[in-house]
């Protein structure tokens, strides 16, 4: 079985405010002085996938897919220490942010799984930590014409059965669809487990396969649908918070209650 | 553009108790406004089983055609059940866009959408505008760090806007519109997901989308028992409970209990934090709140920069000070 987990590698989206620079000449968002990682859904995808190979390690490939104008091989390495099998690169200088929408990435996706052989199933994360548009997975079903299920908290194979645990507001609920799918996975299902020494040192000896645009069939990026128009910083109404310092932490307490009460919040 | 008639669609959700969703109320509001100003028609689609009640309700939002689909078959959402029903309201009207609620629904609902009608989608939008006779739409990107401005190269446009990211629709002394009762048809692709069961959570206390007042504990509350202490407070304010992303994971709360980007975002009109450190996560869930008070014993933790309050130092000796004078105003 073969499992195909998209990959995205985005700025560390905890960096504090000033490191996300505007550009709106080539309308993007410049990181600066914060470290790329891989985008926190798709970490959670990973680990879904490697839950499956668990089960069956030997019968159990998983192969990690990232596009982007520049993938990382320090960043990716993280995904094939805590277990991917092998990474396959799609780069070009084309792949500019304002150029690719869901669907433009879906597209470019779809002809670089294409490329890449036999598949079984396709793990993504709900949404990526940079754009959280959320819809690269469904839009890529809809190119493989194959099943999506979405907000995934557990995946589970059986044969030809994919069984899914999905996230609701309000509970979860099980659904069962038949492999090749897509699955897009959510926070819940759990963090990406962290890799042993010996795991590390075999991750460089891991296949990575470097493609680019043609190589995967495309003469150019497929047009959006949505189109950035601008950019900007939101106003923030930050720094102003008033510290109660009173005496005790009793007293600040006391305080907070009757600046609330004041205030008309309570 | 000519093509299309002027019309949004806004698509309405329900709560269990067949309640209109306040973020469909918002929606309402958000398309009333966008067929104001191109004076254009708005239309509605609810779906779901026992829906007569919702669809009186309905009737007093000034809505010019609201379709319904009341059916035991949309008992629950579904996507081949429900995709087909507003792809077939689409046809009848072809409206401009669609807006729909950002909810758990249309998550997966508005993707699917977006796909067979060949267009984009601009999910977690907080608003829309019209700028030289093209609508444009603004979400938060890069962990709110930055807003983006899209305009759509295709027809309709699709979003999902943001809880609380306009004021709701307000009901109307009268009733107005027409009503029409849509069949309901099954998908015949062949592509089917299977429903298999549904495990709901107790619904006890006051869900986080309809509290005025959130208390919510991150993972500086320790375990359960800091959260005893939030349920007091809670008690005492006429709170609902919330939590950000560890306390969930950890098992000290509910998952229904998590406010954040994947959570539950939500805009009380005061939000006390209490443990929370303000991952991006968690602020882009709650920093839209009225008046926000931080209390977490590392200065130099996120949350105060979104603070109106903050009091620096272990809640268990803050808590008892704020809990008394509560206690002597009731």
């Amino acid at each position: 079985m073969r499992i195909i987990v998209c990959m995205k590698q985005v700025p560390d989206p905890e960096g504090p405010r000033e490191s996300f620079v505007v550009n709106n000449e080539e309308m993007r968002v410049v990181p600066q002085g914060i470290p790329p990682v891989l985008s926190l859904f798709d970490e959670n995808a990973l680990e879904a996938a490697l839950r499956i190979k668990d089960k069956n390690p030997q019968d159990v490939k998983v192969s990690i897919l990232s596009i982007g104008k520049r993938v990382s091989n320090a960043v990716m390495f993280k995904a094939l220490a805590a277990g991917a099998d092998e990474l396959i690169k799609v780069e070009d200088s084309q792949f500019m942010t304002s150029r690719l929408d869901s669907f433009a990435t879906a597209t470019i996706l779809a002809k670089a799984i294409e490329n890449a052989g036999d598949f079984d199933l396709i793990l993504v994360g709900r949404q990526a930590a940079d754009w959280n548009a959320g819809q690269v997975g469904i839009i890529l079903s809809g190119i493989l014409n194959i099943p999506c299920v979405t907000l995934a908290q557990g995946v589970d194979v059986n044969g030809s059965t994919l069984t899914v645990e999905r996230v609701l507001s309000n509970g979860i609920e099980t659904v069962r669809t038949h492999l090749p799918a897509i699955v897009m996975v959510s926070n819940e299902i759990g963090e990406l487990r962290y890799p042993a020494m010996k795991e590390r040192r075999e991750a460089k000896k891991k296949p990575v396969t470097e493609w680019n645009i043609s190589d995967i069939g495309l003469s150019r990026i497929p047009p959006a649908r949505i189109k950035l128009k601008r950019l900007f910083t939101p106003e923030m109404a930050a720094g102003n918070c008033l510290y109660l310092t009173d005496t005790t932490l009793e007293d600040a307490g006391r305080k907070l209650a009757l600046l609330l009460k004041a205030d008309g919040m309570i | 553009m000519s093509e299309y008639s002027t019309s949004v669609l806004v698509y309405i959700e329900t709560e269990e108790n067949h309640e209109i969703k306040d973020v469909s109320l918002e929606a309402i509001a958000s398309g009333k406004r966008l067929v104001q100003l191109s004076k254009g028609k708005l239309i509605a689609l609810v779906c779901g089983k026992n829906i007569s009640q919702t669809v009186d309700e309905l009737k007093y939002y000034d809505i010019d055609t609201l379709y319904f689909a009341d059916s035991p078959d949309l008992e629950i959402y579904q996507p081949e059940h429900y995709l087909p029903i507003v792809l077939d309201v689409y046809e009848k009207e072809k409206p401009t866009g669609i807006i729909f609620g950002n909810t758990m629904v249309a998550i997966d609902l508005a993707p699917r959408v977006a796909l067979k009608l060949d267009t984009g989608l601009v999910a977690d939008c907080v608003a829309i505008d019209m700028e030289s006779d093209e609508f444009v739409f603004t979400k938060p990107v890069y962990s709110s760090n930055v807003m983006a401005v899209y305009e759509f190269q295709a027809m309709p446009f699709i979003v999902t806007c943001r809880t609380r990211s306009c004021p709701p629709a307000e009901k109307k002394d009268q009733v107005s519109g027409e009503m029409i009762e849509l069949k309901i048809e099954k998908d015949t692709d062949a592509n089917q997901i299977e429903f298999i069961e549904r495990k709901l959570n107790e619904t006890n206390g006051l869900p986080l989308s309809r509290a005025n007042i959130i208390v919510a504990g991150g993972r500086g509350m320790g375990g359960k028992e800091g959260f005893d202490y939030l349920n007091k407070l809670c008690t005492a304010l006429g709170a609902a409970l919330g939590a950000s992303r560890p306390p969930c994971d950890l098992d000290w709360v509910p998952a229904k209990a998590q406010v954040g980007l994947t959570g539950e975002v939500v805009a009380p009109s005061l939000y006390i934090a209490v443990g929370i450190s303000g991952s991006f996560q968690h602020l882009a869930g709650m920093s839209d709140s009225g008046k926000i008070v931080a209390i977490n014993r590392d200065p130099k933790a996120n949350i105060f920069k979104v603070a109106d309050y903050g009091i620096v130092g272990e809640f268990e000796e803050v808590l008892p000070g704020f809990l008394k004078q509560l206690n002597a105003f009731n």
